[in-house]
């Protein structure tokens, strides 16, 4: 050990001060603290349920070698996708069209609340505003009333089902897309209001002397400099309606039209115990599509943020 | 190309509180086909308000703005055939420059795609921007976006140019460049213009005529001469020139004006307009006054007095002069002489104020009473 005074009594180890050495020691520790829910959780998806004991579930699965690990097998995962399949489909038909109409709305309101200047506006931003702060536990009743009992949602969508591909059942993911998209309304709102703000006013007014009309202005020159911003709520959207239970409960209930997070609540579970390895294969299964999202609109979203 | 009238144009802005506030207060002034008009006064006096009221930007309380003989109080910005240059530039981003030209063109005319083309390229040349066409704003320097916005503006062939301070974000150096060119620009096109400035050096230098406004109120119209010369009232007096005139508030003692340090007569016209005051105010502009050794006062109009500070600035030299040094709140004045005197502080020189070059206004009013000796036709004649 090579261990020399440098400056101020600054002990060195290898090269590295001692002050560093620790940074990374607690760097690591905190990685692995983050990491090891994960690892372990993939590693259980990976073990072959029939030997999968529940003792050492982060270490990978090398039965015979290491006695006690369990054996590989991908038959969780193919559980997963058989169980949880309809689910993920479900899903993603409701979670594409609510993050982009919400999206698109909220944008849409608050140029018009924002950009473009009129009597009242503010009481309509405050409207908005109000209904950021409307409990979930509130509506819960409501919803089921509203989309049961006051529209005939169900049928009015008996003609679509006829077309190829719609099946009867989907209106209760039309009802489900429509909520969303009104609950996460006030918020995506006031994300591009903020946005907007930061526009130059003169801008939009060298468009309207350059002869624009409002929905071009909004077309040509507010829309494609709202993409950051587009990135920071479709990936915010995303993850709240793909990760959303309770309207899923509430709307849908039960039945062909259950989407992912109602269907990973049951499975697994029997009377005969609880099957780990399918579990965490579903739960994994489940998560990929928000880490995917992150992962490909990461740097646009961090983009957005620092806007 | 159109003439373009305010007429008693007024604008109020009603406060949250319900205060209101009068931003223009019927200014009119008629701008000839092809004028460059400077419309200048410090912030917040009402021009850049006006300038959008043109736009229509903002609406017009009462009054009325005519382009071509046809009211436009109630057209659409879009409507009015005016292109304007913003301050702030205010490129589209997002789009390059030739998107940024091409913009106001595919949204206010019916030009087919090539004729476009072609126009947007002849506009770059005019402007020397070809080789930055295909660059985003945010690649070019504050000079080259300047001309982009100004290239915006003139591609569209308007009926009237609206310039809000196009040249304030500039150093002063491109700016002076920037000013010539864009009378150059100007003169070629003949598009009658509107040009807002809170820089009198602008408005002297680029304007056909200028049009002068303070706290909403037009305060004087005519040509950069005119208003140097022969001010209508003290602000226009002390705003127009830099170094700024030198104001005395004094008392009428008969055929003389009267200040606790120095004594001036009047001739008899001078007399004759300030007849039944017992104030007013007194103004010589700073290049008026002539300086020479000391010693010997030849006759009325020559005053004792010392050198309190020197700015040198190469051309000329701007003296501040005070009567008496030693009191505690000496009447100074300025004065600018030849860069290559050689004046120090505390020198002592004998200064003329000379008859025919002094104005004389009201103490309350500020209303000029009596104009140094400006004959606009000679002072043209002679510069020929």
């Amino acid at each position: 050990m090579s261990t020399e005074t440098g400056r101020a009594g600054e002990r060195t180890l290898f090269g590295h001060s001692l002050r560093r050495l620790i940074l990374y020691l607690v760097l690591l520790g905190m990685g692995a603290f983050y990491l090891i829910p994960i690892e372990t959780g993939l590693m259980t998806s990976i073990i072959s349920p029939g030997t999968y004991s529940g003792n050492l579930p982060y270490l990978p699965p090398l039965e015979p070698l290491v006695s006690g690990t369990g054996a590989f097998s991908l038959e969780p995962w193919r559980g997963a996708l058989d169980g949880l399949g309809q689910g993920l489909v479900n899903s993603v038909i409701l979670v594409v069209p609510a993050t982009i109409l919400s999206g698109l709305l909220g944008s849409m309101a608050a140029f018009g609340l924002t950009t473009i200047s009129w009597r009242g506006q503010i009481g309509i931003y405050i409207l908005f505003v109000a209904g950021i702060f409307i409990p979930y536990q509130a509506v819960l009743v409501p919803l089921t009333q509203f989309w049961y009992n006051i529209v005939p949602l169900r049928s009015m969508f008996e003609p679509l089902a006829a077309l190829p591909l719609v099946e009867t059942y989907h209106w209760k993911l039309l009802a489900l897309i429509i909520t969303h998209t009104a609950y996460g309304l006030p918020i995506c709102t006031l994300l591009f209001r903020a946005h907007y703000k930061k526009l130059s006013d003169e801008m939009v007014e060298a468009a309207q002397l350059d002869g624009a009309s409002i929905a071009t202005i909004y077309r040509r020159i507010i829309l494609p400099l709202s993409i950051p911003m587009f990135a920071v709520v479709f990936i915010y959207q995303f993850t709240q309606i793909w990760n959303d239970l309770l309207f899923a409960l509430t709307i849908v209930q039960f039945g062909d039209a259950a989407v992912v997070t109602q269907e990973l609540v049951g499975i697994g579970v029997s009377q005969s115990g609880t099957n780990f390895p399918l579990r965490m294969a579903a739960a994994l299964l489940a998560a990929l599509p928000t880490l995917l999202v992150y992962i490909f609109f990461g740097d646009k979203f961090a983009k957005g943020v620092a806007a | 190309m159109a003439e373009l009238t305010l007429d008693d144009v007024t604008k109020v802005f009603t406060e949250d509180d319900g205060n209101e506030i009068t931003a223009v207060d019927e200014v009119s002034i008629d701008i000839e086909d092809g004028e460059f008009l400077v419309l200048v006064g410090p912030s917040g006096c009402g021009k850049s308000t006006t300038l959008r009221m043109i736009a229509g930007l903002e609406t017009i309380t009462t009054g009325e703005i005519r382009l071509a003989g046809g009211r436009i109080n109630e057209k659409p910005p879009a409507g009015r055939d005016i292109a304007m240059v913003f301050q702030s530039y205010a490129l589209y981003p997002h789009m390059t420059v030739r998107e940024n030209m091409s913009f106001g063109l595919e949204e206010s005319t019916e030009m087919s795609d090539d004729e476009i083309e072609s126009t947007v390229a002849d506009t770059a040349d005019l402007m020397e921007i070809e080789e930055l066409l295909d660059r985003k704003p945010s690649d070019l320097s504050g000079g080259q976006q300047q001309r982009v916005a100004l290239g915006r503006a003139i591609v569209r062939a308007p009926e009237a140019f609206l310039m809000d301070e196009p040249l304030s974000n500039l150093d002063a150096k491109l700016r002076a460049t920037m000013r010539t060119e864009l009378q150059r620009i100007q003169d070629n096109l003949d598009v009658t213009t509107v040009y807002v400035t809170h820089d009198q050096t602008e408005a002297m230098t680029m304007g056909d005529r200028i049009a002068i406004l303070n706290d909403g109120v037009l305060q004087q119209v005519g040509t950069p001469l005119e208003c140097y010369h022969t001010p209508n009232n003290r602000f226009v007096a002390g705003f127009i020139g830099d170094p700024s005139m030198n104001f005395f508030e004094m008392a009428v003692d008969g055929e003389t004006l009267v200040i606790d340090r120095f004594e001036y007569p009047l001739k008899p016209a001078q007399q004759d307009a300030i007849r039944n005051r017992s104030n007013v105010v007194f103004g010589i502009r700073p290049e008026d006054i002539r300086i020479k050794e000391p010693g010997g006062l030849s006759d009325n109009y020559q005053f004792e007095v010392t050198v309190d500070v020197v700015e040198p600035r190469g051309d000329e030299n701007t003296i501040h002069l005070t009567f008496d040094r030693s009191v505690d709140d000496p009447v100074t004045f300025t004065a600018t002489v030849s860069g290559l005197r050689d004046i120090s502080a505390g020198d002592e020189v004998t200064a003329t104020f000379p008859p025919d070059s002094i104005h004389l206004f009201d103490t309350d009013s500020g209303v000029a009473v009596h104009n140094r000796t400006f004959n606009a036709e000679n002072a043209t004649k002679q510069i020929l």
